[in-house]
């Protein structure tokens, strides 16, 4: 059993903390400052008399043009009353209709509520829940003679509609991508799992702007530790705001000076559905369209959700074939540095004799045609990333004719360079997940800058200093490199060779879940 | 009172940890070493020294089984008291540092010829330091998970083996016994120094999560060996003729260099930079006891610290000193000696002690 307080985990742990440490000074002092002006309105009661409220809201709310402030009698005896919401985050329809039209056509008694057709009413006593209630899209409703408020559930702030997730695009599976609203996310993830154990933590992170974080999981899979030390962590989160889940990723991972992602980011629900089945956690920011997906390994980052819809043979064909991409893309262009360099004896020589043909008119030693090629590949990426559609294919067009023709033939870079630098960007493109790829697109620079001072030796350095790496890094405090080393082999059956569905009937046991059969039931 | 509870090893790690440990450079040049003593007959020796072996290692079990959770430094404390035992624990420091560097100096001397040959000595050590430190200052449990990986990565090696033995002839073997048993028993001292690496099984044990499979283990871990030694010498003595096998000075990686595929025409080049995975997981645990005994010396918890300190006096040493052939075939033969000193008489000595040990505190207490 391995044990989450290990002197390891801790070390790397605390050195994660070290970075938040040397903000949160800064941070300490704005928090501060906020608090205070926050406590200061707390010292409010609410007052039975509706002017004075009105004028503690407007004292809260200065400068805020969209704070809409309706005043209004009810049937019958005429009790005064006061609306208070957010114009643009509440729903023009619901306040007309549910609220407005049903409490003027009504009479207020205290004792039997209010008579309104909202679905979610809450009192509340002070003027801080109010505050984030309306930033929250409610509206409050003040009453003369009463010494509370009613927050009347109008949510409605402008969204975008569920469309095609953009990064991982679908070729089996759903067309839906998560969307910027957090409950909506949640309500996905339980259209795929309807089972009474999908349990949803709520948490909040954030001293300005609370963002809602929510920690998906199943009760009865997954592990009890890991929660706690996940949501420690978040817990333990210092920040004004998170805005993206990609902060929040940072913030909470085990080794932040680690180049690779220790943390799933998906836009899809059903792959997020399929990595809570498996006994992972699914932490949903509101506001953020993409899902974090912890503890995961580094065989996760190679595999997709569609390999589960595809053929077993197909999509095992394609795990390897994305496992030699990754081998490439690392691996290529400093063994060609090497080989060129050191080593040439290791490749046949009628190879040899080609490759020494076309780099002949070539004026620069293999590491500098190497690193300008494999930049210039770089920057056109980078340029085409947030172009628009068609200005985006003028630099592919601009980048083809520069890498394929013209820097050949004006005898800048040899053939052979343009062989492995598009295959090496082919390479980096088959990784499904985009940090993976950003990670190994990095880590081969060092490389060829090894392989040029020790040729094929410090390839093999290299080589074992990312394993020493990858065998020490935990997520969440589980190993990293679970199936390979500690050797799983149950784990094996869904990493470099997808097995057929229903032989794959344990969970993951890298994620150390209270319940290892896939069917609920007990092993047989 | 369990102190390491929280880098507990599987008992596969234990047992790839224990033939990484074994396989160091050694196995390049033991074809020609075994064939200089007992000609083709060499090959018993290996049996005869796994005899041994498994028998030392049987003995060190049951004397860690007594005791199961004190490391090897508790051990030496609570039966020397203070003052020996803190000799004795100095003793095999020295002993794990100077095998740690043999190995490493093996390694990068081969490194160095094959590869390198005008890149100053301290710039390879440093290269081949960055790796060891983010090992070494994990811990056991990490430098088990790297064992069991490197294992199953290398385990295609000896396949390999199997090509040029096509030209090779196995009436090379025969007859059996024409050397007699005591041209034989002459090829023990270089096969014990191959299989030495057990006698860290004391270091092991008390990390170990299964202890009632610790004897299995250790006995599958020898074997192991075994057969890998028995496999490279036999396919050298099938491969080279009995007269010419004892001018080559390394006959595996002579034996690599007939190898031919029409994508890789030298397999020994990348062979040989495999080889600095394969031993690095010899001379990293012999490193990593070394700190480890260390930092139980200095009494802190945590050896991490010494790690940087030891490679960083590593690569200033070879700034000044330029290791040579010569130098660690005459290393070689004394750690072999002492070897045989700390892996076959010492568990023996220990074992007998503790039997009497347990048989006077008993007295003592009851």
């Amino acid at each position: 059993m391995i044990n989450l307080r290990e002197r390891g985990a801790f070390h790397i742990f605390f050195s994660g903390l070290f970075k938040r440490k040397r903000y949160s000074k800064y941070q300490q002092t704005n928090q501060n400052v906020y608090s205070e002006k926050l406590s200061s309105i707390d010292h409010f009661p609410l007052y039975p008399d509706l002017s004075m409220n009105i004028q503690v809201l407007q004292q809260m709310f200065h400068h805020a043009p969209d704070l809409v402030i309706r005043h209004f009698e009810f049937a019958g005896k005429g009790t005064k009353a006061v609306l208070v919401y957010v114009d643009g985050l509440t729903d023009k329809n619901s306040i007309s209709n549910n609220v407005l039209s049903a409490l003027m056509q009504s009479s207020f008694d205290p004792k039997k509520g209010l008579p309104t057709t909202v679905g979610d009413v809450e009192d509340v006593h002070s003027w801080i829940s109010i505050e984030h209630a309306l930033f929250a899209g409610d509206s409050a409703l003040f009453i003369q003679g009463e010494t509370k408020a009613f927050l009347l559930d109008t949510k409605g702030w402008p969204q975008r509609a569920i469309d095609d997730p953009k990064l991982e695009t679908s070729l089996k599976g759903a067309h839906q991508g998560f969307v910027e609203t957090g409950s909506q996310n949640v309500a996905m993830l339980r259209r795929y799992i309807p089972n009474r154990e999908l349990i949803i933590k709520e948490l909040t992170v954030g001293v300005r702007g609370k963002s809602k974080v929510f920690i998906v999981y199943l009760g009865d899979v997954a592990s009890e530790e890991v929660l706690q030390e996940l949501e420690d962590r978040i817990k333990q989160i210092q920040m004004d705001v998170i805005i993206n889940t990609g902060e929040l990723s940072e913030l909470i991972e085990d080794n932040p000076y680690s180049p690779f992602p220790q943390f799933i980011l998906t836009e899809r629900p059903d792959a997020a559905a399929s990595q809570i089945l498996q006994g992972r956690f699914a932490v949903i920011v509101d506001r953020s369209p993409s899902v974090l997906i912890a503890p995961v390994t580094v065989m996760s980052f190679l595999q997709s959700i569609d390999d589960y819809s595809t053929r077993w043979l197909a999509a095992s064909l394609i795990r390897l074939l994305r496992f030699f991409a990754f081998m490439i893309t690392l691996f290529l262009p400093s063994t060609y540095v090497a080989i060129i360099s050191y080593n040439y004896e290791v490749i046949p020589l009628k190879l040899f004799l080609s490759i020494a043909e076309s780099r002949v008119v070539v004026p620069f030693p293999p590491i500098i045609e190497a690193l300008l090629m494999e930049v210039t590949i770089e920057m056109m990426r980078e340029a085409g990333v947030r172009l628009p559609a068609p200005i985006g294919q003028t630099v592919g067009i601009v980048g083809g004719i520069v890498i394929g023709q013209a820097a050949v033939q004006a005898g800048i870079v040899s053939n052979i360079m343009v062989i492995i630098v598009s295959a090496t960007a082919i390479g980096s493109f088959i990784i499904p997940s985009y940090d993976m790829g950003t990670a190994i697109r990095m880590l081969r620079f060092p490389m060829m800058l090894l392989a040029v001072m020790f040729g094929s030796t410090g390839i093999m350095i290299g080589a074992m200093t990312l394993i020493a790496h990858l065998i020490s890094l935990e997520s969440l405090g589980t190993p990293y490199a679970s199936p390979l080393a500690p050797f799983r082999f149950a784990d094996m059956k869904d990493s470099f060779i997808r097995f057929p569905l229903w032989k794959m009937i344990t969970r993951p046991k890298s994620v150390r879940t209270i319940q290892s059969n896939r069917q609920g039931k007990p092993k047989r | 009172m369990k102190k390491y509870t929280h880098n507990e090893i599987t008992i596969l790690q234990y047992i790839f940890l224990i033939v990484g440990t074994q396989m160091g450079v050694g196995f390049l040049s033991l074809p020609r070493v075994v064939a200089e003593k007992g000609g083709t007959d060499g090959w018993m020796g290996i049996i005869i020294g796994w005899i041994l072996s498994v028998a030392s290692s049987i003995i060190m079990v049951k004397t860690a089984k007594k005791f199961p959770n004190d490391t090897l430094y508790d051990l030496l404390i609570r039966f020397f008291g203070k003052i020996l035992g803190k000799v004795a624990i100095f003793i095999i420091l020295g002993y794990t540092l100077s095998f740690s560097l043999i190995i490493f100096i093996n390694t990068f001397l081969y490194i160095k010829a094959w590869f390198l040959p005008n890149t100053p000595d301290y710039l390879i050590v440093m290269l081949f330091s960055i790796p060891v430190l983010f090992i070494v200052r994990n811990g056991l449990r990490v430098i088990g998970r790297y064992n069991e990986l490197i294992f199953y990565m290398t385990m295609w090696l000896p396949v390999v083996l199997l090509f040029p033995l096509k030209d090779g002839s196995f009436l090379n073997l025969l007859p059996l016994f024409k050397v007699g048993w005591k041209s034989i028993s002459a090829t023990l001292p270089p096969v014990i120094y191959s299989f030495l690496g057990f006698e860290l099984v004391f270091f092991f044990y008390p990390f170990l999560k299964k202890k009632q499979y610790a004897i299995h283990g250790i006995i599958i871990a020898n074997t192991l060996s075994m057969f890998f030694y028995l496999f490279v010498t036999i396919s050298c003595f099938v491969f080279f003729s009995p007269d010419s096998i004892t001018d080559f000075n390394q006959p595996v990686l002579s034996m690599l260099k007939v190898i031919e595929f029409p994508f890789i025409e030298r397999l020994d080049v990348v062979i040989l930079n495999i080889l600095i995975l394969f031993s690095s997981r010899s001379w990293i645990l012999y490193m990593y006891c070394t700190v480890f005994s260390f930092s139980q010396l200095m009494n802190k918890q945590d050896h991490s610290l010494y790690v940087p300190v030891l490679l960083g006096l590593l690569v200033i040493g070879t700034f000044f000193v330029q290791p040579t052939w010569m130098q660690v075939t005459t290393w070689q033969k004394w750690a072999s000696n002492a070897g045989i000193a700390v892996a076959y008489v010492f568990p023996v000595f220990l074992w007998i002690y503790s039997w009497g040990y347990e048989k006077f505190s008993r007295r003592r207490f009851s």
